[in-house]
């Protein structure tokens, strides 16, 4: 009865609201008075995007007949010798050939089994050495590394022996001036590409072919071509760093992150709790290093276990294990100066301790304060259809993993949210180019497998505490959901379109560390200086007077040069040629006496494998790990243990970075493709000649002799 | 010259106050009665579909599809403020009509001449109305018959200040019609009505008996003009304009969605 009544009481009061309201709107004397803010917010606000949209129709529609001559004979002139007439590229980081052909024929991956059937499916030749920012850069130029400068993520400073990112160098504006304590900038940073050669998609949108370009690795700073890409790996986060997350905790604070991240402590204040989270140096401090910061209270209810974090104006509740959506922070610097980021809140825990994990704050895509789009608007158009995004180029936090802040399905969640706001814009990216190149990358397959490696082999070091019959099939779900993904991509698309499921390189298992700078200082080409027998990080005990060589970074090996590094004892030409075949013959079969196998099964010489005008930037030499091998983590980092082998205890399992021959990428297509051993360095020529374009002569990559209707049709 | 320009006087002060105080309610009216999260997503789709046909603009059907879209955007924009529309226009729509009655007309001034108006159901019955006055006012002019209009209007003269009433007889029944005389703001009710829906809306005065051949009586008063900021305005478009602005600047400083 009481139902009846409140329906009734609402029946009412609604007719009486429209009654209201058509008597105001019909009413003729003065309707005007009766409008008001309410209805003029509303009003206003849609007749401002109608009106928008009306004057643009209007400008489309006067000036379409010249832009579509234009455009007709431009694309006549474009499309004239193409072959194709739409390339999907999807790009699988890290996809594996031999575990894609396991889960094949163990009938798990039916789509990419038929384009195995009715297209082609083979091994991808990889470069030298097998890194992601280099291999990509050379599937988008068609060049050798020699070429397009990428050997590595980090290049070395030859004066500090220091490391700096190789893809790009940021750099606050030239000038400023002072005001009271604060130094104005005046101008934007300057940011600087440090990759090479020009990528396939700048000669096809010169031609009239339309290219969307999405999270490519390597292209950032956005450069500019008559098309759409969104930037993919080596966009920093907010900090400027490759991603630092943040792990608030009341904990007692115990040794700084090795990687990646920064501790922050969280005070008690009565029932609240409070925290930052740290942001860009102050860019009006004058260099001082001052921190900016966005202060949050977090409210915990235990019995709930969950709790209340308000952070700037927004205000959310999560629970334990949860995150949060992008919530947008914004660290003010004063004078009306502020950076706008994104980042994730994610509660471990309300009781007894508050502990809260803060994903690296991204650049906020609806309002980058970088450029990580070109034009700037396609990251706003994406963040205004789908919301706010992942921008950080290695989005997918790994080493929150490694220094188990994050457990593996905290980790997993956060990956494949990343993955599924990158297949929206896939499919938004294949629904916008209907005739012309979609490319898109998906990092999740490389993180993954990077992370759950462990989970694959019987006695990886870390996964010996968990159980057999415990181990997650983490790898296994990954390339099923990647194929998941391919089928509804092929559903798509037509006969007359192009698929090319391509990875960058492939993957094993990462168990054991070799730390070569150890190995060099125990064979006498690494000197430490007197009394120690260890060096700290970057370098930090080496006597670099009585130094040849040196490693940091991935897969390169230095010589310490004369005239090129500040200190460099080796002098060039002869000295140089038989330090490198004495370290080469000596490394190269280097056994693992633990274990008895081989840690490392080549040494390549960079004189012989890279041509171009860059080769001078590359390391001397290129080492191989074998399977089960990589660089160990303190040796990536320019330091000097006492150990040589060692086990790899991290959750980062899995690797690629070892001898390039063992970990080629995989090539997948829905048209025949007649080449014997293709490589990541004919996609690009192969792409030029499909749409008919004349192949460059600096390319170094060779064009694939592609069917140009799938075997479907 | 400057000094005219900001010159406020009153009744643009009271507008003024009314506008910003009317300003933040409605936005606080709006934020609690609407689907914050679907106008933010709503409005960001829009923005998309804009930008989608500035960066594909050289694909034809992309922008025809993006067109569509932000007309149906705009249709399910226009939805979501519909009901925090409906919840504000009620008390606004009473509170206009009230000032309506205190900012829309300005009294008669001692000694000005004014019309009285007197609208019949019939052409035939103008010749039976009189018109009645009260000591201190006085009639300037005979009575002017317009049959076309079913009218008769009389001229008259206010002596001095003062609430009067004035009384238009016809066929043995008599009615009142209320003129204000004063030099302030007090509450004008420019015309008394039979009937409901429009009366609600123009009139402050009781309806007129049923039946009546007498259909309305009219005192023209001046209407009243607020000089602001240079211009002579209709307190109404000047308040629409100001409690815009308002809102707008209260949605900003508020963060809520409109």
């Amino acid at each position: 009865m009481k139902m009846y009544s409140g329906h009734s009481n609402r029946r009412y009061l609604i007719a009486a609201l429209v009654a209201v309201f058509i008597a105001v709107v019909l009413h003729p004397t003065r309707s005007e008075a009766y409008a008001g803010p309410g209805a003029g917010f509303a009003v206003l606000s849609s007749f401002w995007t109608l009106l928008v949209a009306f004057l643009y129709s209007l400008y489309a529609f006067l000036t379409w007949p010249f832009r579509h001559l234009l455009r007709l004979f431009r694309r006549r002139k474009a499309y004239g010798n193409a072959q194709i007439r739409r390339a999907v590229i999807l790009g699988f980081d890290g996809m594996d050939p031999e575990l894609a052909e396991r889960f094949i024929n163990e009938g798990k991956l039916p789509n990419l089994a038929k384009l195995r059937q009715q297209g082609t499916f083979s091994k991808l030749r990889t470069t030298f050495p097998a890194i992601s920012p280099v291999a990509w850069s050379t599937f988008m130029t068609g060049v050798n590394p020699g070429k397009h400068n990428i050997y590595d993520f980090l290049g070395r400073d030859l004066a500090s022996y220091l490391p700096y990112l190789s893809s790009a160098e940021i750099r606050g504006p030239k000038r400023s001036f002072k005001l009271g304590k604060y130094t104005i900038p005046l101008g934007k940073p300057e940011i600087k590409g440090m990759r090479k050669s020009t990528p396939f998609w700048h000669w096809l949108g010169k031609a009239g072919i339309f290219c969307s370009v999405i999270r490519v690795p390597v292209t950032f700073p956005p450069e500019k071509f008559p098309g759409v890409l969104l930037s993919g790996m080596c966009v920093p986060d907010l900090k400027g760093s490759q991603g630092t997350f943040c792990f608030c905790t009341t904990r007692a604070s115990g040794d700084k992150f090795r990687e990646g991240g920064v501790r922050v402590p969280v005070e008690r204040n009565g029932s609240a709790f409070h925290s930052y989270v740290p942001g860009p140096e102050d860019p009006l401090g004058n260099g001082s290093g001052k921190e900016l910061r966005v202060n949050f209270e977090i409210r915990p209810d235990v019995s709930r276990q969950q709790a209340r974090i308000t952070a700037d104006s927004e205000s959310f509740t999560i629970k334990v294990g949860q995150y949060s959506e992008w919530i947008p922070v914004k660290f003010k610097a004063g004078l009306g100066f502020s950076a706008h980021g994104i980042c994730r809140f994610y509660l471990k825990e309300v009781s007894p301790e508050v502990e809260v994990y803060v994903t690296p704050v991204n650049i906020d895509p609806g309002r980058p304060d970088l450029p990580i789009s070109h034009p700037v608007t396609y990251s706003i158009y994406l963040a205004k259809l789908f919301g706010p995004y992942a921008t950080l180029g290695l989005a997918e936090d790994t080493w929150a993993l490694n220094e188990e802040v994050l457990d593996d399905d905290a980790f997993l969640a956060q990956a494949y949210g990343n993955h599924e706001d990158r297949e929206r814009m896939l499919f938004d990216a294949l629904e916008k180019t209907q005739q012309g190149l979609c490319a898109c990358v998906f990092d999740t397959t490389d993180r993954v497998q990077h992370m759950f490696w462990r989970y694959l082999e019987e006695d990886h070091p870390a996964a010996r505490n968990v159980p057999r019959d415990q181990r997650p099939n983490v790898v296994q779900d990954l390339y099923q959901r990647m194929d998941n993904l391919i089928g509804r991509v092929m559903q798509q698309i037509s006969d007359d379109t192009l698929l090319l499921v391509v990875s960058d390189h492939g993957f094993k298992s990462f168990a054991r560390c070799v730390n070569l700078n150890a190995w060099l200082h125990q064979n006498g080409y690494l000197t430490l200086k007197e009394n120690k027998t260890e060096s700290g990080d970057w370098f930090e005990d080496v006597d670099w007077s009585r130094t040849r060589a040196y490693t940091m970074g991935l897969n390169g090996l230095f010589l310490n040069l004369k005239g090129r590094e500040r200190e460099g004892i080796v002098a060039p030409g002869a000295d140089a040629e038989t330090l490198k075949d004495e370290l080469r013959t000596k490394l190269d079969g280097l056994v693992d006496p633990a274990s008895g196998r081989v840690g490392i099964t080549g040494v390549f010489d960079c004189d012989t494998v890279y041509a171009g005008p860059y080769v001078d930037n590359a390391p001397d030499l290129i080492v191989g790990y074998g399977d089960g091998y990589r660089a160990s983590w303190d040796s990536v980092m320019g330091k000097v243990t006492s150990q040589i082998f060692e086990d790899n205890l991290k959750a980062w399992s899995g690797d690629h970075c070892i001898d390039p021959r063992l970990v080629p990428g995989v090539l997948f297509s829905n048209h025949k493709i007649a080449v014997e051993k293709p490589a990541i360095v004919d996609v690009a020529p192969t792409m030029l000649k499909l749409f008919g374009l004349a192949i460059p002569k600096h390319i170094d990559g060779k064009p694939w002799k592609v069917a140009t209707q799938s075997s479907a049709a | 010259m400057s000094a005219s320009i900001f010159r406020i006087d009153l009744p643009a002060a009271i507008v003024i106050v009314l506008s910003i105080v009317i300003g933040l309610l409605m936005v606080l009216v709006f934020a609690w009665t609407s689907d914050q999260k679907a106008i933010h997503v709503a409005k960001d789709h829009l923005k998309a579909h804009l930008l989608a046909v500035r960066l594909f603009q050289d694909q034809l059907p992309v922008v025809l599809r993006s067109y569509g879209r932000i007309v149906l955007g705009t249709g399910r924009y226009l939805r979501l403020a519909f009901k925090p529309l409906l919840y504000a226009i009620i008390p606004l729509t009473v509170l206009i009509v009230f000032l309506d009655l205190y900012l829309g007309w300005k009294p008669l001034k001692s000694g000005e001449t004014f019309l009285v108006k007197v609208h019949t159901a019939s052409a035939d019955a103008l010749d039976g109305v009189s018109l009645q006055l009260p000591p201190d006012i006085e009639s300037t002019a005979p009575a002017v018959h317009v049959p076309a209009d079913n009218e008769v209007i009389w001229r008259a003269e206010a002596a001095k200040q003062g609430q009067y009433e004035i009384s238009v007889a016809d066929a043995g029944q008599t009615v009142s019609k209320r003129v204000v005389v004063s030099e302030g703001i007090p509450r004008v009710s420019p015309i008394r009505l039979q009937g409901f829906w429009k009366r609600i809306f123009i009139s402050g005065e009781p309806a007129l008996p049923d039946g009546s051949h007498i259909q309305s009586v009219e005192v023209v008063y001046p209407a009243r003009n607020i000089y602001f900021l240079g211009m002579e305005w209709n307190w109404i478009w000047l308040f629409f304009v100001l409690s815009l602005i308002a809102g707008f600047a209260f949605k900003s400083i508020l963060g809520i969605e409109i």
